[in-house]
């Protein structure tokens, strides 16, 4: 059993594209290894630090064995030429062939014996081909090669069974060596074996593990949060990203001047974060702190990472609070004008165009969320100003955040400002959804105002591009509405922004767009529905029934209904409903014209009135309640109509001889599946 | 080691004597500063032109560079309207970069193994030139030193072979040498003349000027002037003054978009007028070369 080391030295190559490098190079190999059968440690590792790619996999065999195999070669009746072509082309000799029937015929066939193969040769032969085939989403090329790579890529590292692999990549030849040192790219240095290589950095302090570099700075930074009463927030990506730009990581915690703190909280935290890659930390009650961690590379022994790095985040933060201080005085009202200037997009006016819209579509919200108008259409008003600020300029991503604290500043009302903060809330699937109808308010008619523009200019996403984000749009108004449980009628929505796009002078068909945007947004609701592991039929069935003006109602009920599917209430409801759609099925093959009700009169037993009497009950309950709100309940109410509906088939014959009695009793049939029907549509359902 | 760490401070002046010593050693042409106003050195012509097409080029230079926009009146211990690069730009991109690189910071005093020398993904674009390399954004101790790049486009043209070009943010790199926090403050030369004594007035006056006096009407003319003088220079075939007309073009481009006179519709609209400038004077550049 032997094990192959291979390192892919370059110049420092890009978290992101490293995580993908590993993952790509990974699966190439288990390819390579599981398409030729060679035996190998599933378990294998690729690991990586900026500048190194290093693979890992040992158990795999020195040579493997290729069983003896008939090949078969042309047919009997073939021109000689072929006969000659295939003894060629397998190496072998006339005395060897022989011929053998098949079901299409007499062939010549050649049987090879089994053989072994070294490993080592395979390798030799495949490994460029393994790295040529791996993608980069964003790729390179330097001085006159033609390798495109993530980066510069300098020299490759190749050993199995401790014996160097000798291959050329591109103009690269493969060797025992790599470069100790990274930054320099010197001190050559021959390796036989992962361990030795992987001891030999591990005393520089390198760590070539991934994996052990996150937790070595974790442990470092726990220690150091515990010990000074701090926290710090969960952030993955960007401890993913840390742990990918360092090989030898180092945790120093630094402070910045508390003047600082007096400046927006998220503006201290972006610059900490996306601009110099820094963890801030929080106090117990989670305010933000003046001490942050820095990851450095190095070990710090002068102290000038620390000193550094604070000289820098001062810089950065002054920055930060000068605009801070000269925005948020500047008249939010005032510049609402200056909105003229800036283009929206292309087509569909500038933003002060925009917010002209959201501010009718918002108001007209303002009835059915019972708040107060002249308060969302201030914040419609004020909601895209901070976009002209110095702040959004510098912290593009705290567009509305900035702008919210802007508007707390300059007095305006709580709810106002929350609102103008949170309106680009939620941003997709995972996104934080505000809370409060002020916000919802706002962001739904965003969001709502742009879905209607962009499909009245026809930039409708396609199946495979989509760079408005136009999806995430929509499943964020999805998501506004079915989980703040908010009742809204969305068509009259869309119909009303048209014709205020009609008014500012746009050539909009409404009745197009309320088409398509309805489904498309119907089609987004599904997949939220999916993303909720709500089953298939479920789905199709209540998106069948119920349409964009009712997504609160669809999703509860397919909540409700896939929750108790499985249970003897869903179950029983189900089949009730079967057993009596099935004999409408069939008999309506018949044709038979059905009236919408049963003639009581027409009865002939007790089985017939009760059940009668049983589905006017529950008629009465849906109608009593204004349609059913509590879909638990009504789920029980249906299925509480179980023993009547097997009374009924146990000792009733739909199929009397009497057309007139046949046909009240599938009228009776109906009415009951109509009743279902009112509720859910049953008959999607799978059983 | 010939670039001895001196206890005294490395003045503004002498940081670039070391460097342009330091690069004059690796074969670089050691150029002067276009005398145009541009943007950064990326847009003198001993980059731009030069890194297209397969000629072996190596190159060192001072670029004083404007950008209306980021003037603040010299109040803004950061942010200047006019600021030198030190640009190095060499084709094809020598194997050893990086070490020639580390090396020159220690010809101006950092050590490389005493501070945390970064190298961060920076992918750099430029608009107005139809240009696009990969590389990084080099960080000593958390602060942006210099830009790293590897071309794979100029001009709209495909760089073949690549040429790696690096920039260094002369004042940033001498704050951080000097220990500085307010760019004024630097030392100029060993005479104690600061950066405010140089250009404090100058950044006074260019940002009212950018900012307030600029003669729009008169700008958006001689936008149009300029760009016909650049259409008919290409057609004569003559790469070099139709680059120089292009270059102005840009310069009066962003003189107006600090003005703030510039819509975000018409912004989109003047940069691609200004690429297809770059583009048709780059193709001239390349069938000469050939």
């Amino acid at each position: 059993m032997s094990e192959l080391f291979v390192e892919l030295f370059s110049e420092e190559i890009p978290a992101k594209l490293q995580i993908n490098a590993r993952n790509e190079l990974k699966k190439n190999i288990k390819n390579f290894f599981i398409e030729n059968q060679i035996k190998f440690n599933e378990n294998f590792n690729v690991y990586s630090t900026p500048n190194r790619l290093v693979l890992y996999v040992d158990k795999i065999p020195n040579e493997i064995k290729l069983n003896s195999e008939e090949i078969r070669g042309p047919n009997v009746n073939a021109p000689e030429k072929a006969l000659e072509g295939f003894i060629r082309s397998n190496n072998t000799r006339l005395e060897k062939i022989f011929k053998k029937s098949t079901e299409k015929g007499e062939f010549y066939f050649f049987k090879k014996e089994s053989r072994k193969i070294k490993v080592s040769d395979l390798l030799e032969k495949n490994l460029s081909e393994i790295l040529t085939k791996i993608t980069w989403n964003k790729s390179m090329k330097w001085a006159n090669y033609d390798l495109y790579w993530g980066r510069p890529l300098k020299s490759i590292l190749a050993i199995f069974n401790k014996k160097p692999l000798n291959f050329v990549f591109n103009h690269i030849n493969s060797s025992n060596k790599t470069f100790t040192d990274k930054s320099l790219e010197e001190g050559l240095k021959i390796f036989n074996d992962f361990n030795s290589y992987i001891k030999f950095f591990k005393q520089k302090g390198i760590l070539i593990d991934q994996d052990l570099r996150k937790k070595i700075i974790q442990n470092k930074i726990n220690e150091i949060i515990i010990k000074k009463n701090l926290k710090i927030e969960q952030n993955e990506r960007l401890i993913d990203e840390i742990v990918n730009i360092v090989e030898k990581p180092a945790v120093i915690i630094c402070d910045f001047d508390k003047k600082f703190l007096n400046v927006p909280s998220e503006i201290l935290i972006t610059t900490m974060q996306s601009h110099q890659k820094y963890l801030p930390t929080f106090d117990k009650k989670n305010n933000l702190t003046n001490n942050f961690f820095v990851v450095a590379d190095i070990k710090d022994t002068k102290g000038f990472v620390k000193l550094g790095n604070e000289r820098v985040i001062e810089a950065r933060l002054s920055d930060a609070e000068f605009f801070w201080e000269k925005n948020k005085t500047q008249n939010l009202v005032k510049q609402v004008d200056k909105l003229k200037n800036i283009n929206y997009f292309k087509g569909l006016g500038s933003y002060f165009d925009k917010i002209q819209r959201m501010r009718k579509l918002s108001s007209l919200i303002s009835d059915d969320f019972l708040i107060s108008k002249d308060k969302i259409e201030i914040a419609s008003s004020i909601c895209k100003v901070d976009l002209m600020s110095d702040l959004v300029g510098e912290f593009p991503e705290l567009q509305g955040i900035v702008g919210g604290h802007f508007a707390k500043f300059q007095g305006f009302d709580k709810e106002v400002c929350l609102a103008v903060s949170e309106q680009y809330l939620p941003n997709g699937m995972e996104s934080k959804l505000p809370k409060k109808m002020y916000s919802v308010a706002l962001s739904l008619s965003d969001k709502l105002d742009s879905l209607v523009g962009f499909f009245g200019i026809n930039l409708k996403p396609t199946s495979s591009k989509d760079p408005y984000a136009i999806r995430r749009m929509a499943i964020s108004l999805v998501r506004l509405i079915v989980e703040n449980e908010i009742k809204i009628k969305l068509k009259d929505l869309i119909v009303y922004n048209c014709s205020a796009y009609r008014d500012q002078g746009y050539d909009f068909d409404t009745k197009k767009i309320q088409n398509e945007l309805s489904d498309f947004i119907n089609e987004r609701f599904k997949n939220y529905l999916k993303e909720k592991k709500i089953r298939q039929d479920i789905i199709e069935s209540t998106t069948f029934l119920l349409g964009l003006d009712d997504l609160l109602k669809a999703y509860k009920k397919s909540l409700c209904l896939n929750k108790n599917i499985k249970k003897e209430i869903g179950f029983e409801t189900i089949a009730v409903y079967k057993r009596s759609s099935n004999i409408l099925n069939t008999e309506e093959k018949i044709s038979i014209e059905t009236l919408g009700f049963a003639d009581p009169g027409l009865f002939k037993n007790d089985y017939e009135k009760k059940l009668y009497k049983k589905i006017n009950d529950i008629r009465k309950y849906f109608l009593s309640i204004g349609k059913d709100e509590n879909y638990e309940e009504s789920l029980k109410i249906l299925s509480s109509i179980k023993n009547e509906v097997n009374d009924f088939f146990d000792n009733v014959i739909v199929n009397d001889e009497d057309i007139i009695i046949k046909k009240n009793r599938l009228e009776l049939l109906n009415m009951l599946c109509k009743t279902f029907d009112n509720y859910f549509n049953f008959s999607k359902i799978e059983t | 080691m010939v670039y001895k760490i001196k206890k005294k401070t490395l003045s503004f002046q002498d940081t670039i004597f070391n460097l342009q010593k330091y690069w004059s050693k690796k074969g670089c042409v050691i150029l002067q500063p276009y005398d145009l106003e541009v943007g950064a050195g990326t847009f003198h012509p001993a980059t731009t032109l030069r890194s297209l097409g397969p000629k072996p080029w190596k190159t060192a230079y001072v670029q004083p560079s404007r950008r209306p926009t980021d003037g603040r009146y010299g109040d803004n211990p950061n942010r200047l309207q006019h600021y030198y690069q030190f640009q190095v730009l060499i084709k094809p991109s020598p194997k050893e970069i990086k070490k020639m690189y580390l090396n020159s910071l220690s010809s101006i005093g950092i050590n490389h193994e005493e501070h945390d020398i970064r190298f961060v993904e920076d992918d750099w674009e430029s608009p107005t030139l139809g240009a696009a390399g990969l590389g990084w954004e080099v960080w000593c101790d958390g602060m942006e030193v210099t830009q790293f790049t590897y071309f794979q486009q100029m001009a709209g043209v495909e760089c073949k072979p690549v040429s790696v070009e690096i920039t260094y943010g002369l004042e940033r790199l001498c704050m951080f040498i000097q220990n500085k926090k307010s760019v004024f403050d630097l030392i100029w030369n060993d005479e104690g003349i600061t950066y405010k004594d140089v250009f404090h007035k100058s950044e006074k006056e260019f940002s009212a000027y950018n900012f307030e006096y600029a003669n729009t009407d008169n700008l958006f003319k001689i936008f149009e002037m300029l760009e016909e003088e650049t259409k008919l220079l290409v057609e004569k075939k003559i790469s070099l003054p139709a680059y120089d007309q292009c270059l102005k073009c840009s310069h009066v481009f962003n003189i107006l978009d600090a003005r703030g006179v510039i819509s975000v519709a018409q912004r989109a609209e003047y940069i691609a007028r200004i690429r297809e400038l770059t583009k048709s004077i780059g193709k001239v550049w390349i069938e000469s070369q050939s």
